[in-house]
């Protein structure tokens, strides 16, 4: 793998958090590439700062040292706004506990990325609507979060981090909170997002789920012990 | 080019933040409430209060269209020290003729007697009134006062002392009915007086007692037929040919009677004399009045309305973390949900003022039936109320709305 053609290069990459007096060093020098395509997990114990590293690939928070540079722009040092741009259309997000706006329908839910970026409203609409269709939830576009089974939310979810058609998915302990069968389905569709031509990384400590993933980093007490 | 796309794209910004809005203010609609409630209460009085300085000021060129601005009226006594028991009855018949005789430019010299509480009587139906007024030859015309039938005192009908009337609306309705009242007699306490005038509806209510309800005698009738006081009058009504000249005419005035009471200098005066400018700087201390004592308590009750938002909303930012988080992950600039907090603030300041309003006009109208203020509603009530809602919802809504938009995503996102 050529280091200038990486979707994702970190050097040195290091987070720190002030805890009273306490200084704690959670990531230390993290070196990482990772090309356009891959479908790469990250994998380590609890502790380890793989969640901490996801946030920091997902522009969500800064590292304290180290350089980053994603699609080949140096994105250690841009201001609020321009990360917000960068998440908004390169990015697309799953968490644990899916995180749906509770008070929003599954449509409104997928839409919403949309809302943050140009383009038409009823583009949006339309790509949201397909979207929900694809993983199956077509039948359910004004259903509320709460009338939703976990495996259902997790549905929604992924249409809402496709729907600005992002590069790259990340996506920190997606099954977590879900029963076997219903994880492989979810892990089913994560699958085929990757294959049509996405990046991919998946946070978990559940070797199974790992094992959909290519290739595995591993991550221990903050410093990568295999690539 | 794309200045106009940038401004559409702001545009399509706004639009989109206020549809979120939208939906949180409905997904929160208990709270939402809360607020609205809060909002209305200060807005109501604030409708009130426009409303009714509107109203005062109304009122205060009517009452100036009605004693006309080429007129004086004399009171007997100093206004500011009636309470201290003064001489009122101090403007004597002498006084009234040498007004007349030696003022320039007065036309008209009309003194005026009063008796309160008196019954009148038309066959068995009675009624109680609460003054008879004496007056010279033409009262009418001397107050601006149409005859709606009939005719004016003359000049014999004074000297004479003849048992003769006129009419208020309101005892001729209800002795009468809607029949006309002219030459029937009725009854004066006792004294059987022939009815030859009707005014017309004057209906000038509010400030101060109802006008309409008097009967009007010659002076010199009411005087030897009531027993009252045959030298002195309460009251004196003059008019000069040049309204232009009032305040020349009206020191004129005060120097002659002064004179005629043998005042030394530095005595204060025995009468009062006002003009429709005077009665407009009273009132307009009225409105200020008005307008201080109603004021604070607008501001306190829409200050009290902000802080009920304020505190509604750093509930909300802080419940509303993961959100705000959630937002800020997919895309949302800190701009974004800062919009988004101040338009939830904003919608919900003005749909408390629309209810306000509501609220404020239906207060007012209970006022107005109950007597205490006349109310006048206008575009300016509803602006007034639009404006300070707005303000309400930037000023008390800015502080949260920005702790929200600062919040780091991680942050948010870990929901604390």
């Amino acid at each position: 793998m050529s280091g200038a053609n990486a979707l994702i290069r970190l050097e040195g990459m290091s987070k720190t958090y002030q805890q009273g007096e306490l200084t704690v060093e959670v990531l230390k020098g993290i070196d990482l590439q990772i090309a356009a395509g891959e479908f790469v997990a990250l994998q380590g114990p609890s502790g380890s700062g793989k969640s901490t590293l996801m946030h920091l690939l997902g522009l969500l928070d800064r590292p304290s040292a180290g350089r980053y540079w994603l699609q080949g722009e140096d994105v250690a040092g841009l201001d609020d706004d321009r990360l917000s741009e960068l998440r908004n259309r390169l990015i697309g997000f799953l968490f644990q506990t899916f995180y749906l706006v509770p008070y929003l329908s599954a449509l409104e839910n997928v839409v919403l990325p949309g809302l943050y970026s140009p383009g038409s409203a009823r583009h949006l609409r339309h790509r949201a609507e397909e979207l929900l269709v694809q993983v199956g939830l077509g039948d359910r576009l004004h259903f509320k979060p709460t009338q939703l089974s976990g495996g259902q939310q997790q549905r929604v979810a992924l249409a809402r981090a496709l729907v600005n058609d992002p590069q790259v998915l990340l996506a920190d302990e997606p099954t977590g909170q879900l029963d076997s069968a219903t994880s492989a389905e979810i892990m089913e569709l994560i699958a085929g997002i990757h294959r049509q031509g996405r990046t991919v990384v998946l946070v978990t400590h559940d070797a199974p789920t790992a094992a959909c993933a290519e290739r595995s980093i591993f991550l221990h007490d903050g410093r990568v012990v295999r690539a | 080019m794309t200045a106009v796309s940038s401004v559409l794209d702001t545009l399509r910004q706004l639009t989109r933040v206020c549809g979120m809005a939208g939906a949180a203010l409905w997904a929160y609609r208990l709270r939402s409430a809360f607020v609205v409630a809060a909002i209305a209460l200060g807005i109501s009085s604030l409708t009130v209060i426009v409303a009714s300085i509107d109203g005062a000021e109304r009122k205060a060129r009517q009452i100036v269209e009605m004693f006309g601005p080429d007129t004086a009226f004399v009171l007997g006594g100093d206004i500011e020290s009636r309470a201290v028991g003064q001489r009122t009855l101090t403007l004597s018949y002498e006084d009234a003729r040498s007004i007349r005789a030696e003022l320039p430019g007065v036309y008209l010299v009309v003194p005026m007697r009063a008796r309160s509480n008196v019954t009148v009587h038309y066959g068995d139906r009675r009624m109680d009134l609460p003054t008879v007024v004496g007056s010279t030859a033409g009262y009418a015309e001397v107050w601006n006062w149409p005859l709606a039938e009939g005719r004016d005192f003359s000049e014999e009908d004074v000297e004479r002392g003849a048992k003769v009337a006129l009419i208020g609306d309101t005892p001729a309705r209800e002795l009468f009915g809607d029949a006309s009242p002219l030459g029937y007699t009725i009854l004066v306490d006792k004294l059987p007086v022939q009815i030859i005038g009707r005014l017309a509806y004057r209906g000038v209510a509010g400030m101060g007692p109802p006008v309409d309800d008097r009967i009007i005698l010659p002076i010199t009738t009411l005087t030897q037929r009531f027993n009252l006081n045959r030298k002195y009058f309460r009251a004196l009504r003059v008019k000069f040919t040049d309204p232009e000249n009032m305040d020349f005419h009206v020191e004129n005035l005060r120097s002659l009677l002064r004179r005629l009471h043998n005042l030394a200098p530095g005595d204060k005066d025995d009468f009062t004399i006002l003009t429709a400018d005077e009665i407009l700087k009273f009132l307009s201390m009225f409105k200020g009045g008005l307008l201080l004592f109603l004021g604070i308590t607008a501001a306190v009750a829409m200050v009290v309305g902000g802080f009920v938002l304020a505190n509604l909303f750093y509930l909300s930012v802080s419940e509303r973390r993961t959100e705000i988080g959630l937002k800020k992950a997919l895309g949302a600039k800190s701009q974004a949900i800062l919009q988004q907090f101040l338009a939830e603030a904003v919608g919900l300041t003005l749909i408390g003022a629309l209810f306000g309003m509501a609220l404020g006009m239906g207060m007012g109208q209970l006022l107005e039936r109950l007597d205490i203020l006349q109310i006048l509603f206008s575009w300016k009530v509803f602006v007034y109320s639009v404006a300070a809602a707005v303000a309400i919802g930037l000023l008390f809504g800015l502080k949260p709305a920005r702790q929200a938009a600062a919040l780091p995503p991680v942050e948010a996102l870990k929901g604390l």
